[in-house]
């Protein structure tokens, strides 16, 4: 059931009992759950927090704490899916879902018991109504065993009558029964064909903190990130994402207010949060200005910087803006001045020329102590490479430690090597996506464009990772839409393999959906998966929360994509 | 060579650099002993020979002889003390009751000089707190609050509080619990403490 009051109905409940944190492995989550920590620790809620990857890691975790918790708060996972089937909890163990992950499953949106869903409902879910999809069995067995009763009243003479009208009845009624269950098919069809994310866990729990008025400056900036993550990995739509940015700003402002003061100035070590129509080049305030221009996908994409012909338009570019070489090839940073003041205006002017009218994006930057600056989207990309990363020797629940930490102020070194190593992501992601086009490794099978990255690609260890992969997928759809000239493969969208694991042999498939100025980044291939998987009987794992994202073993590969291509023709 | 066995002791001490006390080195000790009481007695006889005799060219001699007596003193009540500060260490480690292994390498004195320490500390502590009495041996850093957050840094299996809930500390989970019964984990290293 939905949970209409989030501090009575949650809070309030949990707030003297134990609780177990099951928090899925990506950015909304981990900030989500900062935010949920910060509210525990202020009010001395004992929990324990277990990192999960997916429904195989959930169910772990769940059977290890059951005997101990009795309430579990599950952080961006478990919605999608019949939560007690799956993982056949005893009677009083309370669910407490919050997950952007849609649809929800209607089984646990009509459980008044176990399951509370901390969603909001006005958040465009449609769920179809509950008599059209549950029956309650008793009508039925009464309608039948009132005719009986009636037969066995009535005297002999009437009895043909009443036998024949009583056996019309029943026809009547299987009929309407064949013919309701085949509506709730087709209903449930319908409502669970399209993946789509909703509202940011992250911003769900910061409303949380506002209601209990224990809401900080540290909360705000992580309810701040966890949007931006559903930003930069293309989950919401452009215009969801300007509504919540707006939300976001009143409470920004709020908490700005106090700063206004001119006698009682707060020192420059104050945590200041500002609202930026900032550039959208990836991290382009720790790199130098060259590098982010041609590792963002926006720019990259645009100007086709593949390409010689991309190359020498870039450079006219910045000859257009006046920007010496030298100084936009050094360090941010250490760029001048006088360079540095204009800049934002004078690309915008620019890039328009070029056909770029979107180079500039409304976030946050977070501004503390002399030297550390950050925008919101830097945040994610280097919480997303820790989250991620692909050293040896630590596992998933390590990298989750590593990510979770460099969301605190105080680690700043973790932020730093997360930057470094999400400077080397773009760039393995922008030579990845410059070799794919060049060699036209991505081919069109009809319904849907396919690659498949071989395993001596560099870098390809990076694309293991469910996150990794999907974003290089965006960004070579994006890169192959503008390379190339049939208008019907514009239209298409992408389905990418790399391999996972090469001992198991196994290979990890994303599929994402066409590229579009309006898209509604409505995902159709969780079902076309399973069914295409079921059909061919391969061995595949649906372990991911996102269910557009599957392991499968190598060899059945091909007869997989086969099933796929029939399937979707 | 003279002050050689005194080095020895000290070097001794210096291999077990982790606070470990290994045990009293009586030998050693009367050993060094009788060496400075053999060069006191040659001191001695020097002195009265050069003061009686005037013989100047012994005075050389009786210096090395003195300044080996004091290096020696030096040596020897560096390694006292040393072992005094390991031991003091212990009880805030341990606690009151040594085991039995670690009083084995104590001598008589230094387990005399511990129940002192240990009966000025108790009543030290008594006196804190308004008549209440704090166990300062209880936190390794002052505490600053009722609960603290805590990652696990190794699997270490079920473990239970005071209401009797059992929790599973499994590595890279976290747990936010009460400041007291984490102390002994964080100790022994199972549990680390997080500061964010």
């Amino acid at each position: 059931m939905f949970i209409t009051d989030i501090r009575k109905e949650f809070y309030e409940v949990v707030a003297n009992q134990r609780v177990a944190l099951l928090v899925a492995s990506d950015i909304d989550a981990l900030c989500a759950c900062k935010i949920l920590q910060g509210l525990f620790h202020c009010d001395q809620v004992q929990y324990t927090l277990v990192p999960v990857t997916g429904w195989q890691d959930l169910s772990t975790a769940f059977l290890e704490h059951k005997e101990q918790f009795r309430y579990f708060v599950l952080i961006n996972c478990g919605a999608n899916v019949d939560l007690l089937e799956t993982l056949q909890p005893d009677d009083d163990s309370v669910f407490f879902i919050c997950d952007t992950h849609r649809p929800v499953d209607v089984v646990n949106v009509y459980n008044d018991s176990q399951i509370k869903l901390l969603i909001k409902q006005d958040d465009d879910l449609g769920v179809p109504p509950y008599d059209d999809i549950f029956r309650d069995e008793d009508d039925e067995e009464g309608g039948d065993s009132g005719n009986e009763s009636d037969e066995g009243s009535e005297p002999s003479g009437k009895r043909r009558r009443f036998d024949e009208g009583a056996v019309e009845r029943r026809i009547d009624r299987q009929r309407a029964k064949r013919e309701w269950e085949a509506r709730r098919r087709e209903i449930l069809f319908d409502y669970e064909q399209y993946e789509y994310h909703g509202t940011s866990a992250a911003l769900m729990f910061f409303e949380l903190a506002w209601v209990l008025t224990k809401d900080t400056k540290d909360m705000l900036w992580w309810a701040v990130i966890g949007l931006t993550d559903q930003w930069v990995h293309d989950k919401i739509t452009h215009m969801k994402y300007v509504t919540d940015i707006a939300t976001m700003q009143r409470h920004v402002s709020r908490h700005n207010h106090r700063n206004e003061d001119e006698e009682n100035s707060l020192s420059i070590d104050c945590m200041r949060i500002s609202f930026e129509y900032d550039l959208r080049l990836a991290l382009y305030q720790h790199w130098s200005l060259y590098e982010s221009i041609c590792n963002s996908c926006y720019t990259s994409c645009n100007f086709k910087l593949w390409t010689l012909n991309g190359q020498k338009k870039l450079q006219e570019f910045l000859a257009d803006m006046g920007l010496p070489l030298k100084q936009v090839k050094q360090k941010f940073n250490s760029m001048d001045m006088s360079i540095k003041e204009n800049l934002r205006d004078v690309i915008e002017e620019s890039s328009n020329k070029y056909g770029m009218k979107d180079i500039r994006i409304q976030t946050f930057g977070v501004h503390f102590g002399f030297k550390n600056r950050f925008l919101a989207s830097d945040m994610v990309h280097a919480t997303a490479a820790l989250l991620e990363s692909t050293e040896k020797d630590e596992s998933a629940s390590d990298n989750f430690i590593k990510a979770l930490d460099s969301l605190s102020r105080s680690n700043l070194e973790r932020l730093h090597s997360g930057i470094d190593l999400a400077k080397k992501k773009l760039m393995a992601i922008q030579q990845t996506v410059a070799s794919c086009i060049c060699t036209n490794l991505i081919v069109s099978q009809g319904p849907f464009l396919y690659c498949y990255l071989m395993e001596g690609t560099p870098d390809v260890k990076l694309f293991s990772k469910p996150m990794a992969l999907t974003l290089l997928c965006k960004y070579l759809l994006k890169a192959f839409v503008h390379s190339t000239r049939n208008k019907r493969c514009k239209l298409l969208p992408l389905i990418m393999a790399a391999p996972k694991d090469v001992e198991k042999g196994s290979v990890i498939v994303v599929g994402i959906p066409p590229e579009s100025e309006t898209s509604d980044k409505k995902n159709f291939f969780g079902r076309a998966f399973e069914k295409a998987a079921e059909s061919t009987s391969s061995r595949t794992l649906h372990d991911n929360f996102d269910t557009s994202i599957i392991e499968l073993k190598t060899e059945d590969r091909s007869k997989f994509l086969d099933a796929l291509i029939t399937l979707l023709s | 060579m003279f002050c050689e066995k005194v080095i020895e002791l000290i070097r001794e001490l210096h291999r077990m650099s982790d606070g470990q006390l290994p045990a009293f080195n009586e030998d050693g000790l009367r050993q060094v002993l009788q060496e400075m009481e053999a060069l006191y007695e040659q001191n001695q006889t020097d002195v009265n020979e050069a003061k009686s005799e005037g013989r100047a060219d012994l005075i050389p001699s009786i210096k090395l002889r003195h300044c080996c007596l004091l290096r020696n003193q030096r040596c020897v009540t560096a390694y006292c003390y040393d072992r005094l500060l390991r031991i003091r260490s212990l009880r805030w480690e341990y606690g009151s009751v040594l085991p039995a292994n670690v009083r084995f390498h104590m001598c008589a004195e230094e387990v005399q000089w511990f129940s002192q320490y240990k009966k000025s500390l108790a009543s030290f502590m008594r006196s804190l707190g308004g008549g209440e009495g704090l166990d300062l041996t209880q936190d390794m850093k002052p505490p600053k609050s009722l609960y603290i957050e805590v990652r696990c840094l190794k699997d270490h299996g079920e473990f239970e509080i005071d209401d009797g809930t059992v929790i599973l500390l499994k590595k890279n989970s976290q747990h936010f619990l009460p400041r007291w019964k984490c102390e002994q984990l964080i100790r022994q290293g199972v549990l680390e403490h997080v500061v964010s």
